[in-house]
């Protein structure tokens, strides 16, 4: 199992190696301290994912030509929430 | 009269055609379907209504056309209706090519269509549907070649107008629904001229981010079929198929369907729809996570449990076998200790030795009576030997006196022998040839044995005397034999 550092995945990453780690779990085929191990980073992962949901902003950007005519992301405003209105 | 007049127009006319001019009605008719007639082929744009099909009896479509301010009768007779390439319905754009007419019977005006064909927004739907319907055949549609959506897309291209609400109100629900969700956003024309380029080159940029989005929404609010109608671009449905990220579309609103939309990979109905469908809710995210916690902490919860009464179970297997191993060697250690030898282990040459005396006593008996015996036997034996040797004397007796009789017995048989012996041998010896020898005769031996005759021998021949004390050997010189007399003379 890739053993990188968890803030380094994205939440889709984490997301699913911490599902693969529950499989692996619920399958009952672990020895005692892989499983306990495997539960360590399960409660990690755990931990990280819900403080990404909780502190999760939104993050837009705009895909600009540049002078060069390349494209260039460039960071956008995210949505304004204050705004009830419906279009 | 005031009463009857029912127009403003109607009293004027009659005021000018009156008298000796007024025409029959038939002739005003005729005057009026002439002029009609008189009208060139037209080509007329209208639209259809009250149309109930052909009718049921004639297989004639009788029905109206109109526009915002007029109306007019209507007909197309069975022959030209046949020729239909497509179905009326009311509502619908048509170009009719014909002509006028007049019912005579009734006076009234209606138009006579040889040919109809679709007009405006119907020949653009009839248009677009053909398309539809090319791509159709292609494969462009089919549900197998439409690419999977993930369920949660993390980075999410979205290309539409960037001046419009509808890039707001994309932002705003994905940042309600799910603020995790990257936006990057693409400006494009969605309608008007140069807008299906502008989206086709909007989605090869989307398409060609680093790293690459997850999906692409192509996305547009409602508006006029008119403008709808670059979502059902050739090029742009082509370039919707064959874009390598996958594409969720929101044109328009609920019922509108653009080609754009029958190719894309997935479909929804509005622009806030698509953005809602391609991740999902905070809260379902939230849900997720619990029950993966929950799901972790009964998982290794169990494991351990499951482990924990492993190793009870092991643990009571282990010393229920230790206990009983234990139990078996005290058992036998009990045993042990109990035997005689190690009980009391003097007791066991106590044992010995009095067997060893019995033995010894037995054994001392045992000689002295047999002594006793041997001894009692053994004087009974002296007597019985010395009765059986006094029969002996009688017996040795008798043997002497046979012994001297048999002695004398053989002395007198022998000293008769004797003598006739000794006789029989002074007899012999007084006739023996040696005798004869020791009295100077001799034997002659010749090479043929004893010579008895002078002829026996010839001269030459080696011959042999015997002498009564030894043997002369000599060799004939000569040979002489004597007749009868002379021999009695030597």
């Amino acid at each position: 199992m890739a053993k990188k550092n968890v803030e380094e995945l994205t939440y889709k990453e984490a997301s699913t190696e911490l599902e693969l780690i529950i499989r692996n779990l619920e399958s009952g085929e672990l020895e005692l301290e892989e499983s306990l191990e495997s539960y360590t980073r399960g409660v990690e992962l755990l931990r990280s994912l819900r403080t990404r949901l909780e502190d999760a902003e939104q993050k837009v950007s705009v895909l600009m030509k540049d002078v060069d005519g390349s494209d260039v992301l460039v960071a956008g405003e995210a949505a304004d929430t204050s705004d009830e209105l419906k279009f | 009269m005031p009463g009857w007049n029912l127009t403003g127009a109607a009293p004027a006319v009659s005021r000018t055609v009156s008298g000796d001019d007024a025409l029959s009605v038939s002739q005003a008719v005729e005057m009026a379907a002439g002029a009609l007639d008189a009208l060139p082929q037209l080509t007329v744009l209208g639209e259809v209504t009250g149309f109930r099909g052909p009718n049921a009896r004639s297989g004639h479509c009788y029905f109206q056309i109109k526009d915002d301010s007029c109306a007019v009768d209507c007909i197309i007779w069975r022959g030209s209706y046949a020729k239909r390439t497509f179905e009326l319905r009311d509502g619908m754009q048509v170009q009719f090519t014909g002509n006028f007419n007049l019912y005579k019977a009734t006076g009234r005006m209606s138009f006579v269509a040889r040919s109809f064909t679709l007009a405006g927004e119907g020949l653009l739907r009839q248009q677009v549907a053909a398309l539809a319907e090319k791509l159709r055949r292609e494969g462009l549609m089919d549900d197998a070649r439409k690419r999977r959506i993930p369920v949660f897309c993390t980075r999410v291209a979205v290309v539409t107008s960037l001046s419009g609400a509808v890039i707001d109100d994309v932002k705003r629900t994905l940042r309600r629904r799910n603020p995790l969700v990257e936006l990057i956003c693409v400006g494009s024309k969605v309608q008007g001229e140069g807008a299906p380029e502008e989206l086709i080159e909007g989605l090869a940029r989307a398409a060609a981010i680093e790293p690459a989005p997850d999906c692409i929404l192509l996305v547009r609010g409602g508006g006029s079929f008119e403008d709808l109608m670059t979502f059902n671009d050739e090029a742009l449905a082509r370039a919707v198929a064959e874009c390598p990220v996958p594409v969720v579309t929101g044109i328009g609103h609920e019922p509108d369907t653009s080609i754009c939309d029958m190719v894309s990979d997935r479909r929804c109905s509005t622009p806030t729809a698509a953005a809602e469908s391609v991740a999902p809710a905070m809260s379902d995210l939230v849900d997720v996570l619990e029950a993966r916690e929950r799901r972790l902490v009964v998982s290794v919860s169990g494991t351990v449990r499951s482990a924990a009464s492993a190793l009870d179970g092991q643990q009571g297997r282990m010393g229920r076998a230790m206990q009983a191993r234990l139990d078996r060697l005290s058992i036998a250690l009990d045993a042990a200790a109990h035997r005689p030898c190690l009980a009391s282990p003097a007791g066991m040459f106590e044992r010995r030795r009095s067997d060893l005396m019995q033995t010894a006593d037995r054994f001392t008996a045992a000689v002295a009576r047999s002594q006793e015996r041997f001894e009692v036997e053994l004087a009974g034996m002296a007597p019985r030997l010395s009765q059986t040797t006094s029969a002996l004397a009688a017996r040795r007796h008798a043997l002497d006196l046979f012994t001297s009789r048999m002695a004398h017995e053989g002395r007198t048989l022998l000293a008769g022998r004797k003598a006739d012996l000794a006789a029989d041998a002074a007899a012999l010896d007084a006739l023996s040839p040696l005798k004869v020898l020791a009295r100077g005769y001799s034997i002659t031996y010749g090479p043929s044995g004893v010579v008895t005759s002078a002829s026996g021998v010839a001269a030459g021949d080696d011959i042999r005397v015997r002498l009564a004390d030894g043997d002369v050997y000599a060799q004939v010189e000569s040979v002489t034999v004597q007749t009868g007399a002379e021999a009695q003379n030597d």
